[in-house]
């Protein structure tokens, strides 16, 4: 008698579930339908030329390639560890800025002009890098470390402090006035085709974090170590058990993760100039929202869901015909709109239920 | 248990969580300005608001009184965080030497003048926090500042309702005074003039008829943009675009994609330095804008643009809203200024001079009213003082006769036109040329 009446609670508990998810679904597709034909329309009166949207993707692909070299190193910790590192975004702030002192201690050694152009460039990038693994490193060893057994919230908020530690840190340091990168000759022109414009330093952003997330998938699929990475995210103690050593796998985690971070706040430095104490706060929400976006704890999922938003905020405002200053509302109302449809993400896997 | 799907609903949530914070840090864009005042000159004795906070009792809310020996407190609200510190840095400092003149020339009565500053931070939101700390405090008389409109937005209502008379130095946005306010009071220009003037230079002097407007949706930003619109489809001009952005935003390149495609003769920005230098810059790179031309407001008229923009400045324009500036008297208080802090006020940011008679007005209506009692303290009626502030009439300043409208625009002087030649700027139009 008591079990029939629970298995029938827990049958219209179930019920209930599907008509809410295909509720959603519903309505989902009925802004999906909206969206388009508002786009469709506004195409037709306002009549672009073709260059406009290409030149929109090229500022979309540029962007998302920003997006993804920090999204990856999102992914990459969320896949070891389950935690979300919300001080992320702040590693490549403090990567922007310590690439900034390095660009300054290049030019004054006249390293950025003639035939060490490329190379003094290098030098800033692996400056960045540099400090940017260092931080995270650290971070991790302080701020995450020891709270590795608590419950999955606590090392969230300790990440959120390590975010706001960070940030006036830099400020205490460093004052409020924005650090104005100055771009070498070597990068400070672009590739002209046709009438499309790309900036060097937008061609490099693109490039390098495909190569960045090439070498990625290398390391975590083909070497030593990425077995490694791969079993502690499967089971840390089994891994344990088997002679991995979780701890230094989880460090080299972050090194990679907040060297990526770095290179991209270097590389955002010489795309639009300036980094200050709080430049990494809403390109590390970006690429959070990349990460869910694309299947978080997925490497190439984060790189797709990184490019998806960065073209869905440059092309969506003249797409839709909406003031471009609503483009913030436009990346998060697709990541709902991808949820709705794929919970576990573009790429993620879906409902893998992994501990018990 | 593991779930995805409920990971993904709180990651969402979490998204949603941060941005929302985001919007009280200091760098996001002002809150909007209170459109109803409360009637708040039809009940000079209400409170402070704020529940939370001590209320004085109701005999002496209407007077300060200064006691022997303490010193007579003026606030001051200065943006030393957000997009525009170095200005607001050159402000405070501004206001702190006005201080010291007014001491050393032996201040009220005897009693020494205080600046108490704190951070507005060029936010409503902040502005907000300034105003209910100030109106929470019996000993501050009257307020400087806030440096950025939205910020002064942000102080208006609760100093309006405190009985508190404020002066801003800067905030351009016409909204800053109104009828309805009689504590509001600013040396500065309004934008009303400032758009109006920008839109006859681009029409008449440039000789342009087809521009593309931007802002960077603050308070300030979006005002004068709207005004410079107004004012050139009213002369006879096209707005091909009007854009908005954030404060705080780096990349403009998808705004000014969708400018280019219109190929407008100009780009008019209202904003702050570093938006102004990074769209100068970015605008470069934008097929349809190889040959506009780029012209910020006074929000944007420092050192910090130049050196932001650096070459993509040369031949760009810029408006400030200038002082009748007394060239003896700024003299002498540059020099004070760089033998107390070591820098040249230009480096920072423009309104300095403002800053200092700001304090000077607020100071100069104190002497009026103040009055000392029989056990040889300081009464300052703050009515009184608030009609002494508007009553100010023909104080000489720095920058110039100063002699406050009924509606409490103390400012004189007018707007000027420069352009940016060999990384400085040089005056091309406007007020004072010769």
């Amino acid at each position: 008698m008591v079990a029939t009446s629970q298995a029938h609670r827990w049958g219209t508990l179930r019920r209930r579930e599907q008509a809410l998810r295909w509720t959603a679904r519903a309505v989902g597709l009925l802004i999906v339908a909206a969206l388009l034909a508002r786009a469709v329309s506004v195409s037709i009166s306002e009549n672009y030329p073709l260059t406009f949207w290409v030149s929109q993707l090229v500022n979309g692909l540029v962007l998302g390639g920003v997006y993804a070299l920090v999204a990856l190193g999102y992914t990459l910790v969320y896949g070891i560890l389950l935690m979300i590192n919300f001080a992320h975004g702040e590693v490549m702030m403090v990567g922007g800025v310590a690439g900034f002192f390095g660009l300054q201690i290049a030019s004054s050694l006249g390293w950025l002009s003639g035939a060490t152009a490329a190379l003094g460039l290098l030098f800033v990038l692996l400056v960045g890098m540099v400090v940017a693994a260092l931080t995270g490193v650290t971070l991790e060893r302080v701020a995450y470390r020891p709270l590795r057994g608590a419950p999955r919230l606590v090392p969230l908020i300790s990440a959120i402090g390590a975010s706001l530690f960070l940030q006036y840190s830099v400020l205490l340091i460093f004052g409020v006035r924005p650090m104005s990168y100055q771009r070498p000759a070597l990068i400070a022109d672009g590739v002209r085709l046709g009438p499309v414009f790309v900036p060097y330093t937008g061609l490099i952003i693109f490039i390098t974090s495909l190569l960045l997330m090439g070498a990625l998938v290398a390391i975590v699929q083909y070497t030593r170590l990425g077995r490694a990475m791969r079993a502690v995210a499967t089971d840390k103690e089994a891994a344990a058990l088997m002679g991995v050593d979780v701890n230094q796998v989880i460090a080299f985690t972050f090194l990679l993760g907040s060297a990526l971070a770095g290179a991209a706040g270097v590389m955002l430095g010489f795309h639009n100039s300036v980094i200050k104490f709080n430049s990494g706060f809403i390109p590390g929400l970006k690429a959070f929202t990349a990460a869910v976006l694309g299947g978080i704890g997925n490497i190439p999922g984060a790189m797709v869901g990184a490019l998806v938003l960065g073209i869905a905020e440059s092309i969506g405002p003249s797409a839709l015909g909406i003031p471009a200053e609503y483009r913030d509302i436009i990346a998060f109302s697709v990541l709902v709109l991808v949820l709705i449809f794929r919970p576990a993400g573009l790429l993620g896997e879906v409902a893998v239920e992994k501990r018990a | 248990m593991l779930n995805r799907t409920s990971f993904s609903a709180f990651a969402a949530l979490s998204v949603c969580a941060l941005v929302l914070a985001a919007c009280a840090a200091p760098t996001q864009p002002a809150a909007p300005a209170q459109p109803t005042q409360p009637p708040a000159p039809a009940q000079p004795t209400e409170p402070p608001a704020p529940p939370a906070q001590p209320t004085e009792p109701a005999a002496d809310s209407g007077v300060v009184v200064v006691p022997v020996g303490s010193k007579i407190r003026i606030g001051g609200s200065f943006a030393l965080t957000g997009p525009i510190p170095d200005p607001g840095k050159d402000i405070r400092q501004g206001a702190e030497i006005a201080i010291d003149d007014a001491n050393a020339a032996g201040g009220v009565n005897g009693f020494l003048l205080e600046l108490v500053a704190e951070d507005g931070a060029c936010s409503g939101d902040q502005g907000t926090v300034v105003g209910n700390k100030f109106a929470a405090d019996p000993t501050i008389v009257a307020v400087t500042g806030g440096t950025c409109s939205g910020e002064t937005f942000g102080l208006k209502p609760i100093l309006q309702r405190a009985r508190i008379p404020f002066v801003s130095p800067s905030a351009t946005n016409p909204a800053v005074t109104s009828e309805d306010c009689d504590v509001c009071n600013r040396v500065a220009l309004s934008d009303a003039l400032q758009g109006q003037v920008d839109a006859e230079f681009v029409y008449n002097e440039l000789g342009f008829r087809k521009v593309a407007v931007m802002h960077d949706s603050s308070d300030y930003g979006k005002g004068v943009a709207e005004i410079f619109r107004d004012a050139f489809v009213k002369l006879g001009g096209e707005v091909v675009a009007f854009e908005g952005a954030k404060v705080g935003d780096t990349d403009f390149r998808a705004p000014l994609t969708k400018i280019g495609v219109s190929q407008p003769e100009l780009i008019f920005f209202g904003g702050y330095a570093t938006e102004a230098a990074l769209i100068a810059q970015q605008m470069k790179e934008v097929a349809g804008l190889e040959k506009t031309k780029f012209m910020g407001t006074d929000g944007a008229y420092t050192q910090q643009y130049l050196d932001t923009a650096g070459s993509a400045a040369e031949g760009t324009f810029m408006s400030y809203v200038a002082g009748d500036t007394q060239a003896d008297k700024l003299s002498v208080f540059k020099e004070k200024y760089v033998a107390k802090f070591g820098i040249e006020p230009e480096k920072l940011g423009p309104f300095h001079a403002q800053s200092y008679d700001s304090v000077l007005l607020i100071v100069e209506a104190i002497k009026k009213v103040a009055k000392t009692d029989s056990a040889g303290n300081l009464r300052i009626e703050r009515e009184a003082l608030i009609k002494a502030i508007r009553g100010t009439k023909d104080l000489p300043g720095i920058t110039g006769t100063l002699t406050c409208s009924p509606i409490g625009e103390c400012g004189a002087g007018g707007v000027q036109v420069f352009t940016v030649e060999n990384g400085a700027f040089k005056q091309v139009f406007g007020f004072g040329l010769r």
